[in-house]
């Protein structure tokens, strides 16, 4: 597993193709309002609802896909 | 344009009436603007909340794809404010204030995320050239917001949160609107991230002053040509041209004025309200057809006291009266000037209350919202329920069956009569943007059809 899927979950959020996995969702646009559209799409993917605050603290692909690893048993 | 020699009434000195005006006169027609109040600006209006201070009793905010509004506003040589929104966000859910550093509100994250997912999906299929063609169209006009969100069986945060995103957004109890012009409306603002955000949405920026000096510059252009204090109570029409009947609610002195085309700018419950000779085909509001419910509510400070304590003084609430707060401070800091939204079921329940009992039940969701505050120096209400003039804001909301039933004929002129206003704009639909739009298109058709029965030699063109 890799950080990939969460980076295409931001381009199909965001309407973009210019993200990579270590890119800051905010400064790509995102607001609070499409974080929770990708925390949806997470919790639908991978099985793993993630809160809000696990998006602020490292709001990129990398940061999130870290965290769903690590509640992932 | 050429609109030379053809004699034109306007109903309604708001945005777009007077939008539709000025263009006509630019294009040498005769134009006469009736406004029922003893003031323009319809849906715009500045109310004095303190020394010096005008704020937004009615639309304030616009934002980078209101392009014709901008446009105005340069023309007209006012200025823009950002809104501000620096600082924290507080919020008032499940009975506990929390303040957070983004919107995003203390419910579950991934329930709103499915919120809005599905809210997407609706808006997606929408046709915005014709709504009423949209598909599944039948089935979304035929039952409620609230109605469609029940049947997405989402988590109760989502539920919880729903009827507050409505409100903001379209002044709207979810009882009271179909699923479809719920999808319609979002869909005709820009979608739901524009117009849900501050910046780099559609609540950018204010004009400084006040939106109404947009209304005032464009009756100062017309000058003369626009009549306060008259109230259109019927328009008559046949092959020779049209009369417009006035009845003041002063004195009740009567008017006539003759036209060869008239344009009615007003919302459409009042337009229904207007005995038309002959008689409409097609009705301009059914009676599932809704009063936009918006009261705003202005608090006084000496200052934005809220900024030295970290927040922005946007906030959100489960219960009213305050569903929300802005920031509207004057950008020159003369006083601090904190807006409140009574939105959707919670307007129509603060709205009857006796002034006395108003004001406590503001002041006291106030101290919650901000207990380091000092009481507001003053609190200003502004009741759109009860205009009588605009019978609510933002916009009139299109109850179950009303797309199918009047959107084919949204704009459809009857004969000689034309119709306007924002609840006539498919483009930012119940926005100054969209009344602003429906100026311009219906300026173009009046010259268009006042040409055609000139060249066909027709008294009536329908």
């Amino acid at each position: 597993m890799s950080a990939d899927h969460i980076v295409q979950i931001f381009c199909r959020v965001l309407g973009t193709n210019e993200v990579d996995a270590s890119s800051d969702f905010f400064e790509l646009g995102g607001d609070s309002l499409l974080a929770t559209r990708v925390l949806s799409a997470i919790a639908r993917d991978y099985g793993t609802e993630l809160l809000f605050e696990d998006f602020v603290d490292d709001p990129s692909a990398r940061g999130l896909f870290s965290k769903v690893a690590a509640a992932v048993p | 344009m050429n609109g030379e020699s053809m004699r034109v009434i306007v109903v309604g000195a708001g945005l777009a009436g007077l939008t539709a005006a000025v263009d006509l006169t630019s294009a040498g027609a005769e134009v006469t603007v009736l406004e029922a109040r003893d003031r323009v600006g319809g849906r715009t209006h500045g109310v004095s909340v303190s020394e010096g201070v005008v704020a937004d009793g009615g639309g304030a905010y616009l934002g980078a794809l209101h392009t014709e509004l901008l446009a105005l506003v340069r023309e007209h040589g006012l200025a823009l404010v950002s809104t501000e929104m620096a600082g924290d966000s507080t919020f008032l859910l499940a009975d506990r204030r929390t303040t957070s550093a983004t919107r995003m509100p203390a419910l579950n994250a991934v329930a709103l995320g499915d919120l809005f997912d599905r809210l997407e999906e609706l808006v997606a299929q929408v046709r915005p050239e014709a709504p009423w063609r949209s598909p599944w169209a039948g089935r979304l006009d035929r039952v409620s917001a609230a109605r469609w969100l029940a049947d997405e069986h989402l988590h109760p945060d989502a539920q919880t949160f729903f009827p507050l995103f409505l409100g903001e957004m379209m002044a709207a109890d979810p009882t009271a609107i179909s699923a479809l012009h719920m999808a319609f409306y979002l869909h005709s603002g820009g979608g739901i991230r524009f117009l849900n955000a501050f910046e780099g949405g559609a609540q950018q920026w204010r004009i400084s002053g006040g939106a109404h000096l947009l209304c005032q510059a464009l009756a100062e252009r017309l000058s003369q040509r626009v009549r306060l204090r008259q109230p259109v109570c019927a328009i008559d029409q046949d092959g020779d041209g049209v009369v417009v009947h006035c009845i003041s609610d002063v004195d009740g002195t009567q008017s006539k004025y003759f036209a060869d085309r008239v344009i009615v700018a007003v919302p459409p419950l009042l337009a229904q309200g207007i005995e038309f000779r002959p008689a409409l085909r097609a009705p301009r509001a059914t009676a599932a057809t809704g009063r936009g419910c918006a009261i705003k509510v202005h608090l006084s400070y000496p200052a934005a006291l809220w900024r030295e304590q970290g927040l922005s003084g946007w906030s959100l609430s489960a219960h009213g009266p305050l569903l929300s707060t802005v920031d509207d401070s004057p950008p020159d800091q003369s006083a601090g000037v904190l807006t409140g939204f009574v939105t959707g079921a919670a307007a129509s329940a603060f709205g009857p209350l006796p002034s006395d009992q108003k004001r406590e039940a503001v002041l006291t969701h106030a101290r919650w919202l901000f207990p380091q505050l000092p009481p507001p120096t003053r609190c200003t209400v502004t009741d759109w329920l009860a205009e009588k003039y605009s019978r609510g804001c933002y916009a009139a909301l299109f109850g179950l069956g009303d797309w199918l039933r009047l959107g084919p004929t949204l704009t459809e002129p009857y004969g000689r009569i034309h119709w306007a206003g924002t609840e006539t704009s498919l483009e930012f639909f119940g926005l100054m943007e969209g009344a602003i739009r429906s100026g311009r298109r219906v300026a173009t058709e009046v010259i268009r059809d006042g040409e055609r029965a000139v060249v066909s030699g027709e008294a009536m063109s329908r």
